[in-house]
């Protein structure tokens, strides 16, 4: 198992002193697993998780922040322990196949979801002969259902791409990497200095701004699931997109008009390309369009806003 | 309102570049915002530019959450009709009836303005006035047992019910507060509404003061019973015995007569306010809607109880036309104050269509003992406004009324100009001046077109105008 790689001191020490404790919160002797492939799998964690210059202090943090029963849960259910199977079933089988359905919203295919991951977590696939769970890669950092959730969704997400586009199936074997990422579209617009403006203010937004954004304009999605994603307000992500909205406006126009170009024509030609790309996406929507991966990502992107409404109940 | 440029959503979606995708426990604790802040940043930072991520993302919130945020949802909703909210919305309520009653009350004088009728002389309020003091210390005694905040209160709220006008703003100011925390608010202004077709002079004082005796003191109730009695009323809650009849039409509107009466009735039931002091202490506030109308029966006894005393107090005043009990309540109700001037300069005042006339002292401190200094440092807070701050006066001699609606407007010998807002219960002294001139003589007609506009002449031949209720005066 993931044993092998090397646990740095401060980890090391971190977990030596923490180790009976959390033994004894995990309830890891009636799963069978001893106090040191649990201080083992503990090491694995955290050194994974933690950049490799921590600390022992944020080691400790870190590990005392662990779901340590559900970690001890999962990773006994991946070594198969029967009892621990048994536990994982009673305890999630129903939520998992009602995570299923709501993000299938079919009875049928949510059956399928579901037991497909099951096969996953039982560990059906195999890697240098040895039959690997998926609940090995469960470190207990969140909840192991919302773990279970959101695995169930990356399948979803794969399924879906797999049906819509080839993916290349090494990219999806590929180790740590759930689905392919999008490919870059080659870029056409009509006015470079319009579009380095635009960049520039998209670049100077802050991570969270830009996840509004894309989340609220790109996927479509309400602003009460924003904010369950973000974990604020709902007024919050309101207040964040009226004033996103402003200020972008006001930065690409301010950066066109140090570009040279009068600031009433740029508010024009914002206004205007609009109309006119407005044309382009919707047919590059469609079917019909020049560029084969621009086709496929706006498909997604469709896909994603007929889907996100549905996702909302 | 928030609408982005499409070629602004293009470029976000165009520089969409994902890396590797974070792993579904780093996902799981990003949505359950169990990351640390530098782990977090970077999943933010890969969401921001990966839409399939932000898909998984979104799949995987949980369904119970969707439960949980409606429930607290409804909680908020639950809290919003809570009682912070709730006592609000009835100041609110309050406030708008009191507004109600007031339109309601200057259109109908309005309408019977024209109807000013004859001179009648009375010249007592003097002597009323100094019977009204030596009274008053023992009708504080039953009151032993409130709070002595609550006494404290009532001293203020006694000595501001007596005089000028500006202290009845303060009063206003204090009771609009308190309005909102008694129930019993909105049920206090029901009698003095229907006493508004009586012509009321004072419902707005009443109205203003019933909250805060609902509040405070059986004593204040008396004053608010006494007023509204006053003003007519009996018919509110029940019909007025003729003794009770009496005592209304003998009581002039001046506060130091209504003082008399209550202090006179407060000994006669010296018993009832004590009781009464004591539920109020007890119980709730929210009922103190019941009490209210329980004490208000009391003093309707006390009062006719009260009435041989007051009858013999009042004496020496008998009403120059002999009023008719049976008729009064009826008449008062369709009309409004009417306002005349006596043959020795008296200022009166008729709240029953011209059958009795009261006088009406414009300087009404005195009976309250207090300094002239704090009477004026009182009005200028009252009425920054005003050219002259009201002073301790000689009786004034008047030769002019003109009242529109609720506001009255006399004037007299050596410039004395008074003005009333609330048809007379409290008064101001205006002495009309210019940048260049100040209003000399004796004022010898006032005519006011409407609540704003007004002329006044003077017997040196002065004419001044003013087209902002009295604010400012220009000399014509």
């Amino acid at each position: 198992m993931s044993a092998t790689i090397p646990i740095s001191a401060p980890v090391q020490s971190a977990v030596a002193e923490l180790l009976g404790e959390l033994y004894a919160k995990s309830g890891c002797e009636k799963f069978g697993l001893t106090c040191e492939h649990f201080a083992a799998i503990l090491g694995s964690v955290a050194t994974k998780c933690l950049p490799a210059e921590a600390s022992e202090s944020e080691a400790r943090k870190f590990l005392l922040t662990l779901h340590v029963d559900e970690l001890a849960l999962a990773r006994a259910c991946a070594a198969g322990d029967n009892s621990a199977w048994e536990i994982f079933l009673t305890r999630y089988r129903e939520k998992l196949y009602q995570a299923a359905l709501r993000i299938a919203r079919e009875d049928s295919s949510a059956r399928e979801l579901a037991d497909s991951l099951y096969a996953e977590l039982y560990g059906t696939s195999t890697r240098e002969g040895e039959r690997v769970s998926k609940l090995d890669s469960f470190t207990g950092r969140g909840s192991l259902e919302g773990w279970l959730r959101t695995v169930l969704a990356q399948e979803f997400v794969n399924r879906y791409r797999r049906m819509k586009r080839l993916v290349s199936l090494d990219e999806e074997i590929e180790d740590g990497t759930q689905f392919a990422a999008p490919e870059q579209e080659p870029v056409s617009s009509a006015d470079p200095r319009l579009e380095s403006s635009i960049d520039a203010a998209l670049a100077a937004l802050s991570s969270e701004d830009r996840l509004v954004l894309a989340e609220y304009y790109l996927d479509r999605r309400t602003l009460a699931e924003i904010a369950r994603i973000l974990g604020v307000h709902e007024s919050t992500v309101s207040r964040k997109l009226d004033k996103l909205a402003k200020s972008l406006r006001k930065k690409i126009l301010a950066d066109m008009t140090r570009r040279g170009i009068d600031r009433r024509e740029a508010e024009e030609r914002l206004e205007v390309d609009v109309r006119d790309l407005r044309v382009n996406i919707r047919r590059s929507l469609g079917q019909e369009s020049p560029s084969a991966a621009f086709l496929e990502k706006e498909n997604t992107v469709n896909f994603q806003q007929k889907i996100a409404p549905r996702a909302k109940g | 309102m928030r609408d982005v440029p499409k070629i602004v959503l293009k470029r976000l979606q165009e520089t969409e570049a994902a890396g590797a995708h974070p792993d579904a426990d780093l996902l799981t604790a990003f949505a359950e915002q169990s990351l640390i802040q530098s782990e977090r940043a970077r999943v933010m930072e890969h969401l921001a530019h990966c839409s399939d991520c932000r898909e998984v993302v979104a799949f995987a919130l949980p369904a119970t959450e969707t439960v949980a945020v409606a429930a607290s949802d409804n909680l908020a909703r639950a809290r919003w009709l809570s009682w912070p909210v709730l006592r609000w919305s009835v100041a609110i309520a309050g406030m708008i009836v009191i507004t109600s009653i007031g339109i309601v009350q200057y259109r109908q004088r309005q309408k019977s303005d024209a109807l000013v009728a004859s001179l009648n002389q009375r010249n007592e309020t003097a002597a009323t006035e100094e019977q009204a003091l030596p009274p008053s210390p023992p009708a504080s005694e039953p009151q032993g047992n409130l709070l002595q905040t609550e006494k404290e209160m009532q001293e203020q709220l006694k000595r501001k019910a007596l005089s000028s006008q500006a202290d009845n703003l303060l009063l206003d100011r204090l009771v609009r507060p308190v309005n909102p925390t008694s129930p019993a608010a909105s049920a206090m202004h029901r009698p003095p509404s229907r006493s508004a077709t009586g012509g009321s002079v004072r419902v707005g004082v009443a109205g203003g003061a019933a909250p805060k005796a609902a509040l405070s003191s059986p004593r204040d109730t008396f004053a608010v019973a006494g007023d509204s009695k006053n003003a007519m009323s009996a018919a509110a809650a029940k019909p007025a015995p003729s003794s009770s009849a009496r005592q209304v039409v003998k009581v002039p509107p001046s506060s130091q007569t209504l003082e008399v009466a209550q202090s006179e009735a407060a000994p006669a039931a010296g018993t009832t306010p004590n009781q009464a002091s004591d539920q109020l202490v007890e119980k709730e506030k929210d009922q103190a809607l019941q009490y209210q109308y329980s004490i208000r029966s009391e003093s309707n006894e006390a009062k006719n109880r009260a009435t041989p005393q007051a009858g013999s107090g009042g004496a020496s005043a008998p009403a120059p036309v002999p009023p008719k009990f049976a008729e009064a309540p009826a008449l008062m109700q369709h009309t409004s104050p009417q306002w005349s001037i006596s043959a020795d300069g008296t200022l009166q005042r008729s709240l029953d269509a011209g059958k009795t006339w009261m006088d009406v002292n414009v300087n009404s401190e005195p009976v309250s003992g207090r300094s002239n200094a704090a009477i004026t440092a009182e009005s200028s807070y009252g009425h920054e406004n005003r050219k002259k701050k009201v002073e301790a006066q000689p009786r004034p001699v008047f030769r002019a009324v003109s009242a529109q609606g609720a506001e009255v407007w006399a004037g007299g010998s050596s410039a004395m100009l008074y003005h009333s807002t609330d048809s007379g219960t409290h008064w101001t002294r205006v002495l009309p001046a210019s940048a260049a001139a100040t209003l000399t003589g004796d004022i010898v007609s006032i005519e006011f077109f409407d609540s704003q506009h007004g002329r006044i002449a003077t017997s040196a031949g002065e004419v001044w105008i003013t087209s902002d209720d009295g604010q400012t005066w220009r000399r014509q």
